[in-house]
């Protein structure tokens, strides 16, 4: 079960609601800088997908950020556009739907006039659509199964651990429900679900305070609707430790792992979780566990991360994108390619590490350096106007106070014992969930299922310490049954 | 490390401006430049974004540095040993300080530069300027270390082996360079890779060249003020020793015809196509680049006839975007378009052909020029938006000239350049001996 937080901590610097008589929801960050940013979310997402139409929400958001209005065509958009620099974009998740747009405050007015037409009197038009749902094809056909293994086994994994479950597709949907899709499933899903019972407005920066009235005037025009407010559970999956094996012409093997918690940022148990997470797999952070054992010590790879929250394009990105606000996430290690006679001997060290964790908890002293890390790292996370006004809709979502305060208030009382409690409680191993991305698919089974050691040579003199563990890593068993081993052609994934 | 694709958004590295200044400085902030007498360079940039300092070290050697066959990707790599130890700090002390300071820290390599930079808590300041003082002045790491480290750039480099505009670049500029160093991608040749577990003297020899003063700026960017800045500065990097090392990069002579190559890819892909033309190297005083620079938005960026043609009407290219990126050297203007059908991509490398040489024939409209200079103005100012961001829009520029003053002249030059400028120098540059057209299409694909 979630643990909401205290109502004490409910603590804010940034102002929720609004003095106007409208009802919608709002979280404004007037200031003094020369930029302007918009981010207007609405609380749907690709989870109101309907069976058969996945891809849905993903599409009608890029109809809007990306075609044309009632009045302008998308061509014409993009010339107007051009001399503000400025341009509209869209992140859809699960039960989070964001627009995004900044500009300079000279040019608010000419900027805004469009901004709100895009998503206030969209033009959906035919051509638009056209080219916008060959895109998302072409993202699932080309670019994400053939061009980047490790985004590839990243969202295969969340399919697999959400399967059956509303959040079990990709955003962008797949390849077969987006090629039945019509213009008019697109807009039967704005006017469903576009509504300002939905709708959080985000405005940060050096406007007038009048203009928050006159955004709020405009976007009150939106009916008001009934909100996408369904719960969504924790997925039941089996037990035992199940892997897709996922087979394509690659040079290398990319691994992806994890399992469901019930932890979010509104969790009792949340801090403690972040912070074991960050200890032992801060996101492209040399100074965290895993990658100290397997890049640093044994370069077996560039980089060897853990989450407690979905980190989409994590591949480009040094710091997570604001506005994927969920009610269920996972627990998820990010092992980056290896070579691909190193597959084997690479899984079963994350597995015999990941074990070490859960068994041994953490120490007094990486306790306490995470902490003071996080603490601090916190004000990077929101250095920029954006980023501020993102988490701030976060905590909106999640019921919790500014994210630094939060940060802050929560690190300063967790303990070590917190600590190993939370991992004790959430961190399982009885329902594993294992993606493979690898040529060898064949192979990689049979050492599995046959327990096959998977020695590693090196290029240089180890310490002793190192290869005495490669001698219990190069046989840790990897607990599955020949069922749950499962080789998929990339082909299929997505499809 | 550079991508086409992260190229096809947008060309332009320019940075935030006070309106009041807008007409005069494209950069308006308050900055000062302090120089050491070994030859380091300080550039210290006080903003009002407060708690946070963003320190970036741009060290100008990139892969054009290196000179010695079979020796590629050794910027790149020692992007990687720096934080293999140094003197005083082991890795593990080095995190840690790193890890007390809430630090986000990593470094970059491309052609010509590579920076290294850590945003922080202003607090952290002294330990971090010591730490990064020892490691520029004393990198030592052991052999062993050295070894494994070698392992992890191959790791990168097979992280982005997957992406097909990878292969495509490597080809392209194998192609385009004879003799230059360009003619390496900044990861290098795989081969190359594959024997730098066994160059570790090579790699102290490298380090020993390029990491030294005269070589290196520190951009200090924030919450933090000069007096502060040189002090540190001062202390920890004033004992440097100046080196003498000058690479002899050879220069690539005039190409005497066009050229092509063909990648065959292993796997599904939708074919790209790249054309490229040899452009001129970086000058915020000669109008040549400054002339490309404007023209480049103008025939492919999203606005342009060819874009709304090929990408919104017909719709046959889902990617389109030109990287003419600043290099010391006369480097590549580049179109890349990844074309729907293979059997459009004649089609579709005719209709750029066609761009190119129409803007040889016929001046850039004035309105439409005065719009790309407005958009260059303001997206500069968006992307100002915290002070590791304005550290991150200055260092091309440092990479460059060593000050951010010349992003201002280059801001001047812009406001000069006329249709006809434009014309001009697409004539002396979009000739057919100074092309270079590079088709990936997966194995089989009929076009």
């Amino acid at each position: 079960m979630m643990r909401k937080l205290g109502i004490a901590l409910l603590l804010s610097t940034y102002l929720i609601g609004s003095p106007a008589p409208s009802k919608l929801a709002t979280v404004l960050l007037p200031g003094s800088s020369p930029l302007v940013t918009f981010r207007i979310l609405f609380t749907t997402g690709s989870a109101f997908d309907p069976p058969g139409k996945e891809g849905l929400a993903e599409l009608t958001a890029t109809m809007l950020a990306q075609g044309g209005t009632r009045s302008m065509s998308y061509d014409q958009i993009v010339q107007f556009l051009y001399p503000m620099a400025s341009s509209v974009g869209s992140q859809v998740d699960k039960e989070m739907t964001v627009f995004t747009g900044t500009t300079h405050v000279e040019n608010l007015d000419r900027y805004y006039s469009l901004f709100k037409d895009m998503l206030l009197d969209p033009g959906f038009r035919p051509e638009d659509f056209r080219r916008l749902r060959e895109d998302a094809v072409n993202s699932l056909k080309v670019s994400l199964r053939e061009s980047n293994d490790e985004e590839l086994g990243k969202e295969h994994l969340y399919n697999v651990i959400y399967a059956g479950h509303p959040y079990g597709h990709y955003n962008g949907g797949k390849v077969s429900s987006l090629e039945k899709l019509t213009v008019d499933d697109v807009r039967s899903f704005y006017r469903s679900h576009y509504t300002g019972a939905n709708l959080v407005i985000g405005l940060a920066g050096g406007y007038e305070r009048a203009f928050e009235s006159r955004v709020e005037t405009d976007f009150g025009k939106l009916p008001e609707g009934k909100a996408d407010k369904k719960r969504f559970d924790n997925p039941k999956l089996a037990a035992g430790t199940h892997i897709d094996i996922l087979t394509r012409d690659t040079r290398s093997t990319a691994i992806s792992l994890g399992f469901p918690i019930e932890v979010t940022r509104a969790s009792r148990d949340w801090p403690a979780l972040a912070l074991a997470a960050s200890y032992f797999g801060q996101h492209r952070s040399s100074n965290s566990y895993l990658y100290q054992r397997l890049r640093e010590a044994r370069g077996l790879n560039y980089g060897d991360y853990a989450y407690v929250e979905y980190f989409p394009r994590g591949m480009f990105l040094m710091v997570p994108d604001p506005n994927l606000g969920r009610q269920q996430q996972i627990f998820q290690i990010w092992i980056r390619p290896v070579e691909a006679e190193n597959s084997m001997f690479a899984l079963r060290a994350a597995l015999y590490e990941y074990d070490k964790l859960v068994r041994d908890g953490i120490s007094q002293e990486a306790f306490e350096n995470t902490r003071e890390f996080l603490t601090k790292f916190a004000n990077v996370l929101t250095q920029t106007q954006g980023a501020r006004l993102g988490y701030a809709l976060d905590s909106h979502y999640y019921g919790i106070p500014d994210y630094n305060d939060y940060v802050k208030t929560q690190f300063s009382r967790l303990t070590l014992a917190d600590v190993n409690a939370a991992i004790r409680r959430h961190l399982k191993t009885d329902r594993l969930r294992i993606v493979m991305v690898t040529k060898n698919g064949d192979a990689i089974r049979d050492a599995i299922l046959k327990n096959i050691p998977s020695p590693i040579a090196y290029n240089s003199p180890k310490p002793k310490e190192i290869m005495d563990e490669d001698k219990t890593i190069q046989a840790y068993k990897v607990n599955a049954k020949p069922e749950d081993v499962v080789i998929v052609p990339v082909a299929q994934v997505f499809q | 490390m550079r991508t086409p694709l992260a190229l096809l958004s947008l060309l332009f590295c320019v940075a935030a401006v006070p309106a009041q200044q807008k007409e005069t400085k494209l950069f308006a902030y308050n900055y000062s430049i302090d120089d050491l007498d070994n030859g380091l360079r300080l550039v210290t940039v006080p903003t009002d974004f407060p708690n946070m300092v963003a320190l970036y070290i741009v060290v100008q050697t990139g892969s054009r540095n290196e000179v010695e066959p079979g020796k590629s990707g050794y910027a790149h790599l020692f992007e990687h040993l720096m934080f293999r130890g140094s003197e005083n700090y082991t890795p593990d002390q080095r995190d840690l300080i790193l890890k007390k300071a809430g630090a986000e820290s990593n470094a970059t390599t491309n052609q010509d530069r590579t920076t290294y930079y850590e945003t922080f808590s202003k607090e952290d300041l002294d330990p971090v300027m010591k730490l990064e003082a020892d490691r520029f002045q004393r990198l030592k790491y052991p052999e062993p270390a050295y070894k494994t480290e070698t392992l992890a750039v191959l790791g990168e480099f097979n992280k982005n082996s997957a992406d097909p505009t990878e292969k495509l670049d490597e080809v392209l500029y194998a192609t385009a360079f004879t003799k230059h160093t360009y003619e390496h991608t900044t990861m290098g040749f795989l081969k190359d890779i594959q024997d730098m577990p066994n160059q570790y003297a090579y790699s102290l020899q490298f380090y020993n060249r390029f990491y030294r003063p005269e070589y290196t700026t520190i951009v200090l960017v924030g919450d933090v003020t000069r007096e502060q800045a040189v002090g540190l500065t001062k202390r920890y990097f004033g004992e440097w020793k100046r080196g003498s090392y000058v690479p002899d990069i050879p220069a690539e002579p005039p190409q005497a015809s066009p050229r092509t190559a063909v990648v065959d890819w292993n796997t599904p892909t939708l074919p790209w196509l790249a054309i490229a033309f040899k452009g001129p190297g970086y000058s915020d005083e000669k109008k040549d680049k400054a002339a490309l620079d404007l023209l480049a938005p103008i025939a492919f960026g999203s606005t342009s006839d060819l874009y709304q043609r090929l990408v919104l009407k017909e719709q046959k290219v889902d990617n389109l975007g030109i990287d003419a990126g600043s290099h010391p050297d006369p480097e590549l203007i580049t179109v890349y378009a990844r074309v729907k059908d293979p059997r459009d991509m004649d089609y579709v490398r005719e209709q750029i052909l066609a761009t190119f040489k129409r803007f040889t024939d016929v001046p850039v409209d004035q309105t439409t020029l005065d719009a790309t200079r407005s958009r260059i103005r303001y997206s500069f100012a968006l992307r100002l938006n915290s002070s590791a961001a304005i550290a991150n829009a200055l260092a091309p520029y440092i990479g460059l000239r060593r000050t951010p003053e010349t992003i201002n002249k280059l801001f001047t030059l812009y406001q000069q350049i006329t249709p006809q400028d434009i014309q001009s120098v697409a004539n002396q540059y979009f000739t057919p001996n100074n092309r270079t057209i590079v088709t990936l299409t997966s194995k089989g694909a009929k076009n």
